[in-house]
C-alpha cells in the first residue's frame, strides 16, 4: 500500500519572528533575523551573532506560565510551533481515533541549556543542586512527547536526532509512516535551541561559526565568496502531515504533498561532507526517485547553503552533478542567509518555505549574495525574490556525521 | 500568616500548574487537596532547598502533609 501524504497544517517560530505568515513575508522580502547574542553574556567568545527568537514567542498563552518554568526552550518553541500548526489544519483534538495519529520530532542537541544549567548547578551546590525536571527538559523525545500529552495523540511516537538534518530526517520519517498506513496524522518537524554558552564555544572550537559581529545582518552569505562559516539560529517548523484520504474525509485545507524523501550519510568524516557530494547526490536523486520526478521537473531547490566553505561548494557539486544540464535552469536559495541555521529545525522551516514557494509561486532570495563564489556558480536567487510557478520543490539538509536527507515537495 | 508561611505558599503556587494561589489554604493537604502527583512534590523540595538553604530528605517529606507542616518544617530547620 502506498498513500498519498499531503500536508494539512504548518507552523513555525524563527528569528525572523512568530507564526508562518510573518516568516514568509520576511523571507519574500529579504529581511535578515540575525542579532548580537542576548541570551546570555557572549563577550568572551569569538561569535557573538546568532538568529535569536525575541521576545514573547507564545503570545497566544499555548503554554501555561507555570508550565513553561518546566520545560526547555526547545520544547517551549516546538509546543508553540505544533500549536500554529493543528490549529492551521483545523484538526480537532483529543482525536476521535487516537492511536492514528502521532508525533515524530527531530532535534539536534534538545536541551541542551538545561544540562548545562543542571550541570552548573550540580558543581555549584553538590549533586543536590540536581533539579527533578533536568531529565525532562533536556531529552529530545519529550518534544513529540509533550505533543502527545497536549494533544491527546497515542499513535507513533518518538524524536529524531540528526544533527543539522534532524528536521527534514523526521518528516521524511513521519511521511513514511502514513504513507505505509501505519498512521494516518502525523505532527512532524523540527525544533532547536542552542544558543548557549557551550554550544557556541564548541562550534568556535570546531571554526564552524561566522564571526562577522560587526554585521550581523550580513555574516550568514551561502554561496558568496567572503562567507566565513555559519550563524546559527533557534526556533520551530512544525508540520501536520495525512494520507490525502484522511484529509479529503474531512474536508481539510491541504498546503501540498510530500511527494518523495531520500536518506544517505557519506561514510566518510566527522564533521566534514564528501569532497565531491556524493552522499548529497544520492539523497536527491532517492528522493527524485521515490517522487517519481525527473530532475527537470524540479522547479525550486531550498539548499542546505549554511555558508560554510565546504558545504556550499559540495552542495553545488551533488546538485550539478544529479541536474546535469537543468542544472543552470533551476532556482536555488539558502533561506539559512535570513533566518540563521536552526540545525535540528532547519529542515523543517525551509520545508515550510517550499511549500510556501510552490503555493504562491515565489522564490525567496538568498540574501549577502554580493560577490558570488567561483566555485558556486548556479543560480541562488540572489537577494531579491523571484516569480515563478513550481510543480514540485526539493528541500536539503546535510548533517555533521555526513546524513543527507532531501524532500520532494509536490503543488496539490 | 508569617513570612516563612507566605513563601511557603508562593513556592507552592508555582509549582501547581492547575492551582490558584488565592486557594492555597495553611490547613490545605498538599496531595488530596491541592492534587500534587510526585514530580510536583520534587520540584517543590527543590525550591524549598534553594529557598531556605536546607535539605529536606525524603524520609521527613513523607511525614509532610500539610502547608503548615512544610512551614513549621521549615521554621524547625532554621532554629537547629
Amino acid at each position: 500500500m502506498r498513500r498519498k501524504v499531503v500536508v494539512t497544517g504548518m507552523g513555525m517560530v524563527t528569528g525572523l519572528g512568530n507564526g508562518v505568515p510573518a516568516n514568509w513575508a520576511a523571507v519574500k522580502s529579504g529581511r535578515s533575523g540575525i542579532g548580537p547574542i542576548t541570551l546570555f553574556d557572549a563577550s568572551r567568545h569569538r561569535t557573538r551573532i546568532a538568529g535569536e527568537v525575541r521576545g514573547n514567542f507564545d503570545p497566544a498563552g499555548y503554554i501555561h506560565e507555570k508550565e513553561a518554568r518546566r520545560m526547555d526552550r526547545y520544547q517551549h518553541l516546538a509546543m508553540v510551533a505544533a500549536y500554529e500548526a493543528i490549529n492551521d489544519a483545523r484538526l480537532p483534538y483529543p482525536p476521535s481515533e487516537p492511536y492514528r495519529c502521532g508525533a515524530v520530532i527531530g532535534s539536534g542537541m534538545g536541551g541542551l541549556a538545561s544540562i548545562e544549567d543542571g550541570f552548573r548547578s550540580v558543581e555549584q551546590k553538590g549533586p543536590k543542586g540536581a533539579h527533578p525536571m533536568v531529565i525532562p527538559m533536556s531529552v529530545i523525545n519529550l518534544a513529540p512527547g509533550m505533543m502527545s500529552i497536549r494533544f491527546g495523540f497515542k499513535g507513533p511516537n518518538f524524536g529524531v536526532v540528526n544533527a543539522c538534518t534532524s528536521g527534514t530526517s523526521a518528516i521524511g520519517e513521519a511521511y513514511r509512516i502514513v504513507r505505509e498506513g501505519r498512521s494516518d496524522v502525523m505532527l512532524t518537524g523540527g525544533t532547536e535551541a542552542v544558543i548557549t554558552p557551550l554550544s557556541i564555544a564548541a562550534f568556535n572550537a570546531l571554526r564552524a561559526l561566522s564571526v562577522r559581529n560587526d554585521e550581523p545582518e550580513k555574516a550568514s552569505r551561502p554561496f558568496d565568496r567572503d562567507r566565513d562559516g555559519f550563524v546559527i539560529g533557534e526556533g520551530a517548523g512544525i508540520l501536520v502531515l495525512e494520507s490525502e484520504d484522511h484529509a479529503l474525509a474531512r474536508g481539510a485545507l491541504i498546503h501540498g504533498e510530500i511527494a518523495g524523501y531520500g536518506a544517505t550519510d557519506d561514510a566518510f568524516h566527522v564533521v566534514m561532507p564528501a569532497s565531491d557530494g556524493e552522499g548529497a547526490y544520492y539523497a536527491m536523486r532517492f528522493a527524485l526517485e521515490d517522487a517519481g520526478v525527473d530532475p527537470s521537473e524540479i522547479g525550486y531547490i531550498n539548499a542546505h547553503g549554511t555558508s560554510t566553505d565546504l558545504n556550499d561548494k559540495m552542495e553545488t557539486m551533488a546538485i550539478k552533478r544529479l541536474f546535469g544540464p537543468c542544472a543552470e535552469k533551476v532556482a536555488i536559495s539558502s533561506t539559512k542567509s535570513m533566518t540563521g541555521h536552526l540545525i535540528g529545525a532547519a529542515g523543517a522551516v525551509e520545508a515550510i518555505f517550499s511549500i510556501m514557494a510552490i503555493k504562491e509561486g515565489i522564490i525567496p532570495p538568498t540574501i549577502n549574495l554580493e560577490n558570488p563564489d567561483p566555485e558556486c556558480d548556479l543560480d541562488y536567487t540572489p537577494n531579491e525574490a523571484v516569480s515563478r510557478q513550481i510543480a514540485y520543490a526539493l528541500s536539503n539538509s546535510f548533517a555533521f556525521g555526513g546524513q543527507n536527507a532531501s524532500l520532494v515537495l509536490k503543488q496539490v | 500568616m508569617d513570612d516563612v508561611e507566605r513563601k511557603v505558599i508562593d513556592l507552592i503556587a508555582e509549582v501547581l500548574v492547575d492551582v490558584n494561589k488565592e486557594n492555597i489554604q495553611l490547613d490545605s493537604k498538599i496531595v488530596e487537596d491541592l492534587g500534587a502527583e510526585s514530580l510536583d512534590i520534587y520540584d517543590m523540595i527543590a525550591l524549598l532547598e534553594d529557598e531556605f538553604g536546607l535539605e529536606i530528605n525524603d524520609e521527613e517529606v513523607e511525614k509532610i502533609q500539610t502547608v503548615k507542616d512544610v512551614a513549621s518544617f521549615i521554621k524547625a530547620a532554621g532554629r537547629a
